[in-house]
């Protein structure tokens, strides 16, 4: 019998990412096309109308913006890591850690300025999200403990501080008994560029650009991939991969943490456990998409955005928000399975049928031989 | 305290216990085989919703627990498909099973929010022994998916420490070129692993759905299947911990809600004074305190963790 | 023709593999008769090991044919292969470290049900049957690697394997172990079964195997039916082959300077924990290249390394230029002027993925900074200084280096050791796997190196490279100098005889 096999193509084909990003898309669209039939809506009536809303206008594009800020942020938390080979799978949990300290900076000083505050506030969001993750930097850096279930776990440590935080110490004494944290200062609120698009968008585009030539263009980030893609050739260079996976991880961390401190201060406007609203797991898939790279991130944050906005509009068409989780899963489904394909071929091995024939032949041979 | 309130505790300690053990178990028999499936939420959702609609429609909680097994075996396929078949990324797969599973569940489920289903688990008072003060209430009249999930611990224990299917699944997990080149098809032990782990988170969603909190609305996992992952770690990967584990967690999710009215004074802390978010997060953090323990102990000699946990196996790559 | 298949327990016929980019197998011929020992000869990349993963089922081959047992076979999965009767012992062990002996041993062919003392008992009295002493109830994490090997062997006997293929068996034995080995396979020759024994030790060969095939560059090159009529050194030489097409004239001998680089006493354990180098002694002069010869895995890898500072002695001293470096990094042993050719030029010493121009500064690019940055134009035009005054044929510079040829990643690599202007060269295996350019190419190289007053000190396997390049030849041997020859007045034999432990004198 003939069986298939994956077997790695000689040449890969070029820009296989992006276009594997690209298929992704239309898998996805593809098969939110065949539920939403299903459940008898127009697929092109959703699609439209998701468009609209997302893409279409100013207005529309300033609330894709708002969603791909965070969106952006956490990915690329999640891509200075996995720069390195590490997964930080708690993204999620850093954001809330960073928006945490930024609540206790501005309970504090609540007095100063708007500017001021908010410098004040990013910085304690950087610092409470690397504080999340200095616990599972050292462990995998010193003791090799893997960063994926640690980083992890603590996501739902930090959620349920949120919530004890929500009920007791920081509860609003003004809130009528509602178990809600008091809103952060007015004159903390991000200023709007346009519409629902705030500066958080300029410093998460900022941060990417940084990051981007602090990868490409210094020899910090020289290591960083040198130790990411050759682990024998840095120690061959000199390179200490023990410092890099540290730096790596907490840097990675404090990045999700000022996405905390963004979402607090730019959508926002209190501290809650619905904070993150899972942008730290959407930014995993989005740095997964963007292979890592900075440039891949915006790309993708910005498409995800537009399908989490897109998702919210078509409710009023009676049609659920969940289809924007589904379609951002099969994005993520359909460009792993493409890009597989891109990179490996099938091949069917195995006896053909005159094969067969000839090995029939042979066992007779075989036994002829035996008998003389 | 009252009495009553006490029993109470302790049984909602084997249900809790049971919903995570019953997850954890299907995850526990994936990381066995060396796939790491971080969609345990997103299929125990599918299971929860899909059980709880074949439960409205046929009025059979067996039906329904079932069906829920099948759908988050199907669920796990998918994983398996992308993780193990064209061996893309275990992490990357897994998040996103958990995100596309949560928004397939709500949008299957959005019709079905607020409804209740005819005929539920019910109690199976265990003749002679449901009657024994405290023991009987707590161990011997509860659903009889705490029964079933008990004979599947004690299955899941013999099949991997004492059938040559489980030696292979444990070789696949641990060395996947070993497996293949003894003879078993590394492909179809993780694949049939991962699936049968679906199954069984699938079920206890549905556990969820048709019992613990009876109806269908989005979210009801509410981390469960993440607690299910980290008890899998707690547990040191063998099923006997893992059972102590989920009475430990389970004492945990059962006390929270209850907390406020426990009137009593433990260690010179009112316990009516701890926040029930303080205590959901003990076993996050208890399980990274173990993770880091056994990596300690552990530095000298092979982890206790499957040494293949997460690594795609292709035979003839080199 | 057909009819003599029946009397080959294993036939290979025209096995042709490729890998991308790897040509492992072209056409590649294996006979082995039943009962007998069968020794699969050649150097590192012959393409032994992909013959015999064939044989067992885990690579597909592209072409040719696979009988065992006088049938032919189409396997594929190792299982196949198990159920024709062939069982493999990798040079990587395929042990499972947590489980225990006896549950190895029966992977993959247990009792549907294991009953732990049942296995155990039937366990011990296999070994028992063979004299392979395993304590079937130990985990196999607790073993030496002698013992697992024996595991690895009684895991074939279990399944009653009737072909046995072992993968360089003795490289991780100790030569008690190995003299073991030989009287166990004998035992199992002689009740008919089959073994290949893939391996480049030639006196253990001789010892115990009755026949022989040579592999180079993928096709077989010579059978040999009865071992007792030849000797090592014409073996060595047929495993090691000459470099044909490459004209290697002596260059004139340059007046040898100071000494650059001095090893005293130098001890070190390789990767499985064993002693890889026994009190190495030696000096490298400026304006001289000295060899080192003798078959792979004989201490010249960590060697290399123990000198390039990625692995640290356990006892002994390592100066450059007079200079103690014996506790300093890669990186400053190059700034003091040592430079380094790894021999696995993908693993080590080049990213694959990355840029031609990145690779081209893993050296330097501390140097080629300007502020904050790595000045992108710097880095670029020191990596086109490279690829010109060194030939690499690239594409793109800024395209991973993946698509290069073997050839043009040597000269890349060569190139940027040499552009620091180093003061000592080490070259392991500067031209393995290159083509006839590419290798004339390395050693021009090499040559006007020695010229510029730079002491170079080659690692290679191939005797003909040594012999017309090096002022002075080291023979190593199981971790030790065996002495020190000229390469105009040593006869080869002598060479072979010091290569296979037994120096004359």
């Amino acid at each position: 019998m003939r069986k298939p096999a994956l077997v790695r193509r000689d040449r890969v084909l070029p820009a296989t990412q992006a276009l594997g990003f690209f298929v992704g898309i239309v898998v996805a669209l593809l098969l939110g096309a065949v539920l939403l039939i299903v459940s008898d809506h127009s697929p092109a009536e959703v699609y439209e109308r998701m468009f609209d809303s997302a893409l279409r206008g100013t207005d529309s594009l300033s609330r894709t913006l708002g969603r791909a800020t965070p969106l952006a942020l956490t990915g690329l938390s999640v891509a200075v890591a996995g720069s390195m080979g590490l997964w930080n799978i708690g993204a999620e949990g850093q954001m809330m850690a960073g928006a945490i300290v930024a609540t206790g900076v501005a309970m504090m000083a609540d007095g100063l300025s708007g500017p001021l505050l908010i410098a004040l506030m990013m910085a304690a969001g950087v610092a409470g999200g690397m504080l999340l993750m200095l616990g599972p930097a050292l462990a995998r850096s010193h003791l090799r403990v893997s960063e994926i279930i640690t980083t992890l776990m603590l996501v739902y440590v930090a959620i349920r501080v949120v919530e004890w935080l929500e009920t007791g110490p920081w509860k609003d004494p003004d809130s009528f008994g509602f178990a809600v944290i008091e809103p952060v200062p007015e004159q903390a609120a991000l200023p709007s560029l346009f519409g629902r698009a705030n500066i958080g968008m300029l410093i998460a585009l900022g941060l990417l650009i940084v990051f981007s030539v602090a990868v490409s263009r210094t020899a910090w980030g020289y290591e960083l991939r040198l130790a990411g893609s050759s682990p024998d050739t840095a120690r061959y260079a000199g390179v200490s991969l023990r410092r890099k996976v540290l730096v790596a991880l907490i840097l990675s961390g404090g990045i999700a943490g000022l996405a905390g401190a963004v979402q607090l201060t730019g959508s926002a406007t209190r501290l809650e456990s619905g904070l993150s609203n899972g942008y730290g797991f959407a930014g995993i898939i989005v740095a997964a998409l963007a292979l890592m790279r900075p440039s891949g991130v915006a790309v993708a944050a910005f498409v995800f955005g537009a399908v989490q906005v897109g998702g919210q509009s078509i409710q009023t068409l009676g049609v659920s928000s969940a289809i924007a989780d589904i379609l951002q899963a099969m994005i993520l489904f359909g460009a792993l399975v493409a890009v597989v394909l891109f990179n490996y071929r099938i091949r069917w091995t195995g006896p053909a049928r005159e094969q067969q024939a000839d090995e029939r032949l042979g066992s007779a041979i075989t036994q002829e031989a035996a008998d003389v | 305290m009252s009495e009553e309130a006490l029993i109470g505790l302790f049984v909602a300690t084997v249900q809790f216990g049971t919903l995570v053990f019953l997850a954890a178990l299907g995850e526990l028999i994936a990381e066995r085989a060396g796939v790491l499936n971080l969609g345990v939420e997103g299929m125990m959702a599918m299971g929860a919703v899909s059980g709880f609609m074949v439960g409205l429609e046929t009025g059979s909680p067996w039906a329904a627990f079932f069906a829920a097994a099948a759908v988050g075996a199907l669920v796990g396929g998918f994983h398996a498909l992308v993780s193990v078949v064209l061996g893309a990324d275990q992490v990357v797969s897994g998040l996103a099973l958990t995100i596309g599973g949560l928004g397939l569940a709500a949008y299957v489920g959005r019709n079905v929010v607020g409804e209740r289903p005819e005929t539920l688990f019910t109690d199976l008072g265990i003749a002679g022994l449901a009657d024994i003060p405290w023991i009987g209430e707590i161990f011997f009249d509860q659903p009889p998916v705490v029964y079933l999930a008990v004979l599947l611990g004690f299955s899941v224990w013999f099949v991997l420490a004492r059938t040559r299917l489980g030696l292979a699944i444990r070789a696949a997990g641990e060395s996947a070129p070993t497996a293949d080149t003894a003879g078993h098809s590394v492909m179809a032990l993780r694949s049939g692993a991962v699936m049968v782990g679906g199954a069984f988170a699938g079920a206890a969603g549905s556990f969820l759905s048709l019992y613990m909190a009876p109806g269908w609305v989005e979210g009801m996992v509410a981390g469960r299947g993440w607690i299910a992952v980290a008890l899998v770690i707690f547990g040191a990967w063998r099923p006997g911990r893992l059972a102590l584990g989920a009475l430990l967690f389970g004492f945990t999710l059962a006390l929270q809600p209850r907390l406020q009215s426990f009137d009593i004074e433990l260690l010179g802390v009112e316990v009516n004074r701890i926040s029930p978010a303080l205590l959901g997060i003990l076993p996050f953090v208890l399980t990274v305190v173990v993770l880091v323990i056994i990596s300690w102990r552990y530095r000298h000699r092979p982890s206790v963790a499957p040494a293949a946990l997460g690594l795609p196996y292709r035979r003839e790559e080199r | 023709m057909a009819s003599s298949d029946a009397d080959y327990a294993v036939w290979l016929r025209g096995i042709e593999k490729q890998f991308p980019g790897v040509i492992a197998c072209a056409g590649a011929d294996l006979r082995v008769r039943p009962g007998t020992i069968h020794a699969l000869l050649g150097e590192n990349g012959a393409g032994k090991t992909t013959m015999a993963n064939v044989l067992a089922g885990v690579y597909r081959p592209d072409g040719g044919e696979v009988w065992v047992n006088g049938r032919r076979r189409f396997f594929q999965s190792p299982a196949d292969a198990i159920q024709a009767g062939v069982g493999m012992v990798y040079q990587e062990f395929r042990l499972v470290p947590t489980l225990t002996v006896a549950e190895n041993i029966v992977l993959g062919a247990a009792p549907r049900l294991l009953r732990g003392a049942e296995i155990e008992q039937r366990v011990a009295e296999l070994s028992a049957a063979y004299g392979l002493a395993a304590d079937p109830a130990r985990p196999v994490w607790q073993l030496s690697m002698g013992e697992r090997q024996r595991v690895e062997i009684l895991k074939a006997l279990w399944r009653n394997a009737s072909v046995l293929v072992m993968d360089e068996p003795t490289a991780v034995l100790t030569p008690g172990e190995a003299a073991e080995l030989g009287v166990t396979l004998r035992a199992m020759a002689a009740e008919g079964r089959s073994v290949v024994y893939i391996s480049h030790k030639l006196d253990q060969v001789v010892a115990f195997c009755d026949e022989a095939t040579v592999l180079r560059r993928g096709k077989t090159v010579a059978t040999v039916d009865d071992l007792d009529d030849v000797d090592l050194q014409e073996l060595a030489e047929m495993m090691v082959g000459s470099s044909q097409g490459v004209a290697m004239d002596r260059p004139p001998p340059v007046d040898t300077g100071s000494e650059v680089l001095r090893l005293q006493g130098i001890h070190a354990v390789g990767d499985r924990g064993l002693p890889a180098l026994t009190g190495i002694d030696l000096t490298v002069r400026s304006g001289e290249i000295v060899g080192i010869v003798g078959v792979s895995g004989n201490g010249q890898k960590e060697l290399a390394e123990v000198i390039s500072g990625l692995r640290e002695p356990t006892e002994g001293q390592v100066s450059v230029k007079g200079q103690d470096v014996t506790a300093a990094s890669s990186s400053d042993r190059y700034r003091l002027g040592l430079a380094y050719v790894p021999e696995d030029r993908l693993g080590m010493g080049l990213a694959p993925k990355m840029s031609v121009v990145d690779n081209s500064v893993v050296r330097s690019y501390r140097s080629q900074r300007r502020g904050l940055f790595l000045s992108t134009a710097k880095c670029t035009e020191f990596c086109r200084g490279l690829v010109e005054r060194f030939g690499v044929r690239v594409g793109r510079l800024n395209d991973p280096i993946a698509g290069l040829s073997g050839g043009n990643l040597q000269r890349l690599l060569l190139g940027r050791e040499l552009a620091g202007r180093p003061s000592v060269l080490v070259a392991a295996q500067p031209s393995r796997g290159l083509d006839v350019q590419g290798v004339a190419a390395i050693h021009g190289h090499l040559i006007d190196q020695r010229a510029d007053g730079v002491g170079v000190l080659l690692i290679s396997e191939d005797l003909d490279e040594l012999l017309a390049l090096s002022d002075r030849l080291l023979v190593m041997f199981e971790g030790r100098i065996m002495g020190e020859y000229g390469p105009d007045v040593t006869p080869r034999t002598i060479l072979g005889a010091a290569m296979a432990g037994n120096p004359p004198r």
